[in-house]
């Protein structure tokens, strides 16, 4: 069995070194007296604390430690290599020509021609294109797939559903762009509203393309409303046009 | 063998953070007698570090060297945003992280510690010291035995004394993970050098 109050059990060592406040001396040990794991650890921790404390430096003798005439001597010894590569240049050439760097050049010419590829596949392949701005920390595997009509048994706050794009409508002086996304083509019921909304800022999806929607799910609610939104969106993909 | 810097009081620990100014300001300056001094406070508390990294003598040595010749050639650009120390550590840490990264080892050999104490002190001592000597081995070789990244947060607290702070600054990490690091470490030794508790 172990706490599961790791805040607490984080000071634990700085409690036997004497190094906590007095409010947190209290709140630690009034903790301490109902939980028995925190206890066992206590008592650990004090045995590890009287162990290190016999820990002592370990130094080599002066003779075989380098001096600082050593250390001088290798300092000037590297300085005066590096000016006698620079001068005579032959360094560079031969560096430039090793294996190993022409490996590395081809290798990164490769990868910047594969990221120049995969970002602007749309436009090479004419395959699905996205749009994406999600929030630094969030991978879209963490967002919940769900169809429209889920929406509302869902109670997780990112979702990821999908549909056919219809009334887009951008409003410039807010700086968002909403359209409603159906189940199904031809259908009104059911939908779901999703909005763009600043500061994110990507591309409309087009009118009757199937795209999937990644963003935070809400209910809305109001007098002359009452549907299910994904506000805001944070990443689409488009499915087919 | 220097006073561990847990030992020094608030006071001493002041006045020799001023010398210790005092000499890097000069050693900016081209003062290599002020170099000289500041590599003479820090050689042992490198090597000690690199040792317990390492458990080499001669992979310790060498990383001391690679380690102030560091020092040397970045001094002028060293601009006091953290005590010369925790810079100084940092750099060493750094190297001793780079040696584990080339030899992609975490378990370090029991034997060397031991062998290095013996040759470092051949007159004849008395039975007091040679059990606190014993009790010593025992623990120093449990803690190389550690993984790399507890054993240096072990050793820079309660060998080179620096605080949770300190270390965090070397480590690059925060003070709360420095406090879990060394709890696992502690929970480990203790667990380790349980078997051996009477000979302690």
């Amino acid at each position: 069995m172990s706490c599961w109050r790791f805040v607490l059990r984080r000071k634990l060592l700085p409690y036997i070194e004497g190094l906590l406040g007095t409010r947190d001396v209290m709140r630690l040990e009034r903790h301490l007296l109902d939980c028995e794991p925190c206890r066992e650890m206590l008592v650990r921790l004090r045995a590890g604390h009287n162990l290190v404390r016999r820990l002592a430096p370990v130094r080599s003798t002066d003779s075989r430690q380098p001096s600082f005439a050593d250390l001088m001597r290798a300092q000037s010894e590297m300085a005066s290599t590096r000016t006698r590569r620079f001068l005579t240049g032959w360094d560079w050439s031969d560096r430039l020509a090793t294996p190993r760097v022409v490996t590395a050049l081809a290798a990164l010419v490769l990868l910047q021609t594969v990221v120049l590829v995969v970002s602007n596949r749309g436009l090479v392949f004419g395959e699905r294109t996205t749009a994406s701005a999600k929030p630094s920390g969030l991978e879209l595997s963490q967002f919940r797939k769900l169809s429209i009509s889920e929406l509302k048994f869902n109670s997780q706050p990112h979702v990821a559903t999908e549909g056919y794009v219809e009334g887009v409508h951008t409003d410039k002086e807010e700086g968002t762009v909403a359209f409603r996304l159906v189940e199904s083509r031809g259908g009104s019921q059911p939908f779901v509203v999703c909005e763009i909304a600043g500061p994110i800022q990507m591309e409309a999806p087009r009118e009757g393309s199937h795209v999937r929607v990644y963003g935070v799910a809400r209910y809305d609610a109001q007098a002359d409303r009452k549907w299910y939104e994904v506000n805001p969106v944070f990443h689409i993909d488009t499915l087919g046009h | 063998m220097g006073m561990k810097r847990l030992e020094l009081t608030a006071a001493e620990r002041n006045d020799a953070g001023k010398r210790e100014r005092g000499l890097v300001l000069a050693a900016q300056r081209g003062d290599s007698t002020a170099f000289r001094a500041l590599y003479e406070d820090y050689r042992d508390r490198v090597y000690s570090l690199a040792i317990y990294s390492t458990g080499d003598d001669s992979q310790a040595q060498d990383l001391v060297q690679v380690v102030f010749l560091s020092v040397f050639r970045g001094l002028k650009s060293f601009r006091f945003q953290s005590s010369f120390s925790t810079w100084v550590y940092r750099i060493a840490h750094n190297e001793c992280q780079n040696y584990h990264r080339r030899r992609r080892a975490n378990v370090v050999p029991l034997e060397v510690i031991l062998g290095g104490i013996e040759e470092i002190d051949p007159k004849p001592i008395s039975d007091a010291q040679h059990a606190r000597q014993e009790c010593q081995s025992i623990v120093q070789q449990a803690v190389m035995q550690l993984p790399f990244q507890m054993r240096e947060a072990v050793v820079l607290r309660y060998v080179e004394g620096l605080s949770y702070e300190e270390i965090a600054k070397v480590l690059g990490c925060a003070p709360g993970t420095v406090a879990s690091r060394l709890s696992r470490a502690l929970a480990e030794l203790e667990e380790r050098v349980r078997p051996f508790r009477r000979f302690l």
